[in-house]
């Protein structure tokens, strides 16, 4: 907590504001350059845990006449707007269960570090030895004056266990640097809006502040006046400095219920307040990046309000010819395409701000997974599902690659950005090149 | 003698000594006695204190001209019936007088009746104050167990389980090097092992502590926050061994510290697995403000269990400090805007924990009505007073208008913090007794008891106040309060590196110093509280803590290897802290003693003799420039000339007493391979001079001097009141030297009879009309 409030003044003095302004800042709108002539681009990496049902999720077409399966019905709506990628591998080994190299390498394509976490086979590991993607895309924005944001990047979760290890981190904002996914609506919010918040505090009690002054003052002798007078004086300054700073995110803050839990069966109410305020945050361009990690690798989010008892990697456990499993699995994974198809839908919803089109356009959802399939653990045909976007890439289509490493895909999104690097994570994964999708 | 260099004079001068100053004129032989000159010339159409005189010259003697400038006027057109009969150096004399008795801003500031100034918490209190208001609300800390070093407990297994538990033991600090051994060969196997050490850590400076682990295995700190650790490296990844994290502390305050070491996985059990034996290490240290970064000294650490505290680290403009004290007799626009980020930071603290406050979880249909008793509570305690019926009424419309009681909590906090209620020592509207004394002897506000104590009317006679000083005294805060007094006066608050030359003195490192500090401080703990707490042992110790460092450095034996003991140090030769080696250390070079800084501090700090920057900047003179002389002569040789002497005939004098040690403190009887000559004397204000002949003497002469204790009585009544002795009454300080020589020279007494000062009923008078004229 002081770091935090420690840092940001380090900002302030860097970025040069006065001093003054300091406590007062709205949102720092100023800083957050909206790049005026240039199309926004965005992404936000939305992750579920414990692979998927194939047979109900890969499109069985390859080009762009194909039909949605079960899992993805709920994209329908957005079909044009969608890629399906089939035959995209992690092809990461060395240390560590597929389970932690499915979360650990999703983003990064690189190994993890040997380490003392144990997963159920194999050898043990720490931390990814390489920054993440999203990461490595905001470093790129924020470097220029036309792309760079209040945050640059936010890293969201639902649900995520409070405890730090290989399997609850999916970001790395460089080897051995995990990011904590912030999974608590409220602290988002503070994030967010803190300032503004703290700077409505501060409206509210400087009438009564001034009156105890009045009080004071009366009570003391005329030598001691002067000091209060003084102070008096400077409460009265920052009064101004507050009305002359107005509420300055674009919108009004957003009013969070209170008092929701983290637990269990609160997830569809917390994804929900998530994805609204990273919604806001969009909207305000704070960030032009993010990921969003539903709970974590080998998540057990029980999904009673599908009527589903058991936890999720409990079930994906489960043989193939356990009809009810699948059954159960298939819906579970349907509810997650249904919470990407509600940001997408929010996104399509609201124009551009300053540009043209719906946010959609501009704004790149990935769905992916740290498995192909929960009862092989294979790492093989990782699901992932674009929709939206502006990266130049050719949507409505489904497409069937011959087991291509993920890190050409990885390149594909940085090249997407401008950002035309080389090799991303291990180069010998890199060898062909970013993935052609125009 | 050249007088044009007086007007540097004003420069700096110590407003509190300025009784001092015609007293130092005057001892100024065969110069123009300007005040002789001003009474006789001067005086008849200017008043004694250039008030004026009606008829003749009413308008008072005031301005901005410089010493010179005004002496230029003076010998062209004064004395009006004579104008050029004074000499120049009669006019700059006369000039120098005018101008430092009454003349410039600064003597008219200085002569304004004194008074007790409305004053704002100054930054210690205000921290202090916040740490206190809102730990009163949680259990304090078991004081009984205060056994140094941290409680170890050392597992079989990955697991912190009762049954696996091979030995509970008291570690006096955390540097192991198991190598591929078990750490208790027979009780546990190498392969596999949990260590947890828990306890506190005491904080001897504000400000960021750097905690660094270097631990071959998996490990995690905590430090204050009992939930988020400092250091979390339990997932161990990669090669690293060096894990760092940094904490604001406070000083004087002891915060929990938890470590956690293990050399098991993580995840799934694989304790069935053939292990090859991997080397093991775990060390705890840290960086201290302005220390080196050594293995976390076994003196900090104890086995006390504190709660987690509240730590406002909102960085604050510094307190003025002009008059040789820290005061809160001014407000600035950065201190305002401080204020405002310091209740905002406590606001969302607080409000972040209310289910612990109130007592009742969010959600229970009692958390609004607990919700507005706390904060009725909490402000009760930041006003140090009852909550006057307005005030109550806010706190409850405040929190009706929000669905969120957090949301109103907020508002009400801050608004609380940022009342000049709570930010100004306001104490003549009721609660006064209470926080008198509880700034005067802890810096902070005043706890349940002495609130009640108030309440029930028994600060109000003799025995209930007494009673309350008594105890108050032995708090911890009021040991801090003492300690950072010594600091002040010792000059430690302005000293951080020593810096000593490496190929004289191997060996004297970051290290060494740190470890004198701690020496030092344990002289003064020892002195003061102890019974008697006498201020002459202060000069007349003869023993020096030491631990086996600082031992083998000064070539003497210790049997503890990591703790301090009190060994005899050149027997008969030291004088207590005035020898202590970091004493000496500090007021030297990096290679040679240095007689004027000793002299100064001993002048200035000890003496109370008032002293004014030299007239001219002067580097001193190279001893590689004379290597036939010792340092006393060069010293000698530098100042000899007269307006150096006005001085440096005091300073000098009583720094060559010292130069029996060198720049690191050791005894030493030749000096450039001359025999020392430690001899010197000093004028007292009666006018004696006394002959001091070496160390001890100087050591002697202190401990029984009328000016050192006068000395030290003003220091420390502007340490704890921190307000002029003139304020409460010219007499003051006189009375209190009085009071200190005929108790003994008791300390702590001093301290309580200031404190009963402050409450007495005559004062208690001019208290409930603080701010007014007294």
């Amino acid at each position: 907590m002081a770091m935090k409030s420690f840092d940001r003044r380090a900002f302030i003095k860097n970025a040069g504001i006065s001093a003054a302004a300091l406590p007062f800042l709205g949102n720092l709108d100023a800083l957050a350059f909206s790049g005026k002539n240039i199309q926004k681009q965005r992404m936000v990496i939305f992750f579920s845990p414990n692979g998927v049902i194939p047979d109900s999720f890969w499109p069985n077409e390859d080009g762009e006449n194909f039909l949605l399966k079960e899992i993805l019905s709920p994209l329908e709506p957005f079909k044009k707007q969608t890629i399906v990628m089939n035959g995209v591998c992690d092809k990461v080994r060395g240390d560590g269960d597929n389970h932690m190299r499915g979360i650990g390498c999703l983003l990064t394509g690189i190994e993890l570090l040997p380490g003392n976490v144990q997963g159920g086979s194999h050898t043990p590991a720490g931390w990814a030895n390489g920054l993440s993607i999203d990461q490595e895309i905001k470093k790129h924005l924020q470097k220029s004056e036309a792309t760079r944001t209040r945050f640059g990047s936010l890293e969201l979760g639902v649900l995520v266990p409070d405890r730090a290890d290989t399997w609850t981190r999916m970001s790395y904002s460089g080897a051995n640097k995990p990011i904590t996914p912030i999974d608590d609506p409220y602290q988002l919010f503070s994030k967010l809006y803190g300032q503004a918040k703290d700077k409505e505090v501060l409206g509210s009690v400087l009438d009564p502040v001034i009156a105890d002054l009045k009080k004071i003052t009366a009570l003391v002798g005329k030598d001691d006046r002067k000091i209060l007078e003084e102070h008096t004086g400077f409460v009265r300054e920052m009064e101004k400095e507050l009305r002359g700073l107005k509420v300055s995110q674009g919108h009004a803050m957003p009013k969070l219920d209170p008092g929701i839990r983290e637990e269990n069966d609160n997830l569809p109410k917390i994804s929900r307040m998530q994805l609204d305020l990273l919604h806001n945050s969009l909207v305000a361009d704070f960030n032009r990046i993010a990921t969003f990690q539903f709970t974590n690798s080998v998540g057990g989010a029980r999904m009673k309000w599908l009527g589903i008892e058991e936890g999720h990697h409990q079930l994906s456990h489960e043989p193939d010819t356990n009809k009810v499993a699948v059954e159960k699995l298939v819906k579970i994974n349907k509810w997650f395409c249904e919470e990407i198809a509600y940001f997408a839908k929010k996104l399509k919803d609201t124009p551009e701000p300053n540009g043209q089109g719906s946010m959609l356009d501009n704004t790149l959802l990935v769905w992916t997974n740290e498995l192909g399939k929960g009862n092989s653990h294979t790492l093989d045909n990782i699901p992932f599902v674009m929709v939206g976007g502006n990266l130049g890439w050719k949507a409505g289509r489904s497409l069937k690659f011959p087991r291509i490493a993920h890190n050409r895909l990885l390149m594909a999104m940085a090249h997407g950005f401008g950002h035309n690097i080389s090799s991303f994570g291990n180069p010998e994964y890199c060898k062909d090149g970013p993935l052609v999708l125009s | 003698m050249n007088f044009s260099r007086y007007d540097h004079f004003w420069l700096g001068l110590k407003i509190t000594f300025f009784l001092l100053i015609s007293f130092q004129f005057g001892r100024v032989q065969g110069a123009p006695n300007g005040k002789k000159i001003y009474e006789t010339k001067c005086l008849s159409c200017h008043g004694l204190n250039g008030e004026g005189v009606k008829g003749k010259y009413n308008k008072p003697l005031s301005g901005d001209l410089t010493p010179n400038q005004l002496a230029k006027i003076i010998e062209e057109t004064m004395p009006k019936e004579d104008p050029g009969s004074l000499s120049e150096a009669d006019a700059l004399a006369v000039s120098a007088y005018i101008h430092e008795g009454f003349y410039s801003s600064i003597a008219r500031e200085r002569n304004r009746p004194a008074r007790i100034e409305l004053s704002r918490l100054t930054v210690r209190q205000y921290r202090n104050s916040m740490m206190d208001l809102v730990g009163s609300f949680r259990p304090n800390a078991v004081p009984s167990d205060k056994t140094k070093g941290l409680r170890g407990e050392y597992f079989k297994t990955r697991n912190f389980n009762k049954g696996d538990l091979a030995e509970s033991r008291i570690d006096a600090e955390v540097d192991f090097d198991f190598k591929e051994e078990s750490p208790i060969p027979g009780k546990m196997e190498p392969g596999e092992f949990t260590l947890r050490w828990t306890g506190a850590i005491h904080a001897p400076e504000t400000g960021y502590y750097e905690f660094v682990i270097h631990a071959s295995h998996a490990v995690r700190l905590w430090v204050n926050d009992k939930n988020t650790p400092l250091i979390d490296a339990w997932v161990k990844s990669g090669k690293d061994t060096e894990y760092k994290g940094s904490i604001y502390l406070i000083s004087g305050h002891s915060y929990s510290l938890r470590l956690e070491f293990t050399k098991a996985k993580q995840g799934v059990n694989d304790n069935k697995k053939p292990k090859v034996v991997q080397p093991a290490f775990v060390k705890l240290l840290w960086k201290k403000p302005g220390g080196p970064v050594e293995i976390c000294p076994g003196e900090y650490l104890s086995t006390l269990a504190p709660p987690e505290m509240f730590v406002c680290s909102t960085p604050f403009p510094p307190d003025d400090g002009s008059l040789g004290w820290e005061r809160g007799s001014t407000v600035s626009k950065e201190w305002d805007q401080a204020t405002t980020e310091g209740a905002l930071e406590a606001a969302k603290y607080i409000t972040s924990k209310l289910p612990e406050f109130t007592k009742v979880k969010d959600g229970d249909p009692l958390f609004l009505e607990k919700t507005e008793e706390f904060l009725k509570k909490f402000a009760s305690r930041a006003f140090r007073r009852n909550l006057q019926g307005a005030e109550s009424e806010f706190i409850k419309k405040v929190l009706k208008e929000f669905k969120d009681p957090q949301d109103g909590a907020l508002r009400v906090l801050v608004w609380i913090l940022k009342s000049p209620n709570f930010l100004y020592r306001n104490e003549g509207q009721g609660g006064a007794l209470a926080s008198q004394l509880s700034y005067i002897l802890w810096d902070s506000i005043p706890d349940q008891q002495l609130l009640d104590a108030e309440a029930s009317g028994k600060l109000k006679n003799v025995e209930g106040l007494n009673r309350e000083i008594d105890r108050m005294l032995l708090d911890s805060r009021a040991q801090e309060k003492i300690r950072v007094f010594f600091h002040d006066i010792l000059l430690l608050n302005q000293t951080h590196e020593l810096n000593k030359d490496a190929s004289r003195f191997p060996g004297f490192d970051s290290k060494l110093e740190s470890d004198l500090r701690i020496s030092l401080d344990k002289s003064i703990e020892e002195v003061f509280w102890e019974k008697d707490s006498s201020y002459q042992r202060l000069f007349l110790e003869q023993g020096l803590f030491m631990n086996e460092r600082i031992a083998k450095f000064y070539q003497q034996n210790t049997k503890s290897k990591t703790g301090f003991e009190k060994v005899s140090l050149d027997a008969g030769q030291r004088a207590g802290i005035v020898t202590h080696p970091y004493m000496l250390s500090m007021l030297s070079y990096s290679a040679e003693s240095s007689p004027i800084h000793r002299g100064v501090f001993l002048a200035r700090s000890l003496l109370g003799v008032s002293l004014k920057p030299p007239p001219e900047a002067a580097a001193p003179l190279a001893a590689s420039l004379h290597p036939s002389l010792t340092t006393r002569e060069r010293v000698a040789l530098q100042t000899k000339g007269g307006a150096c002497m006005t001085c440096h005939a005091t300073i000098n004098s009583l720094g060559f007493t010292l130069e029996r040690f060198d720049a690191v403190g050791r005894l030493r009887e030749k000096d450039n391979s001359k025999l020392i000559d430690s001899s010197g004397w000093y004028v007292a204000r009666d006018g004696k001079k006394i002959a001091i002949e070496n160390a001890q003497g100087l050591g002697q002469y202190l401990a029984s001097s009328p000016d050192a204790h006068r000395a030290f009585a003003e220091q420390m009544f502007h340490h704890l009141l921190k307000q002029p002795t003139r304020a409460y009454g010219a007499e003051t300080l006189e009375q209190l030297t009085r009071y200190f020589e005929k108790n003994s020279l008791n300390m702590r007494k001093l301290a309580g009879e200031m404190a009963r000062m402050a409450c007495t009923e005559k004062t208690g008078v001019k208290l409930q009309e603080v701010g007014k004229q007294p």
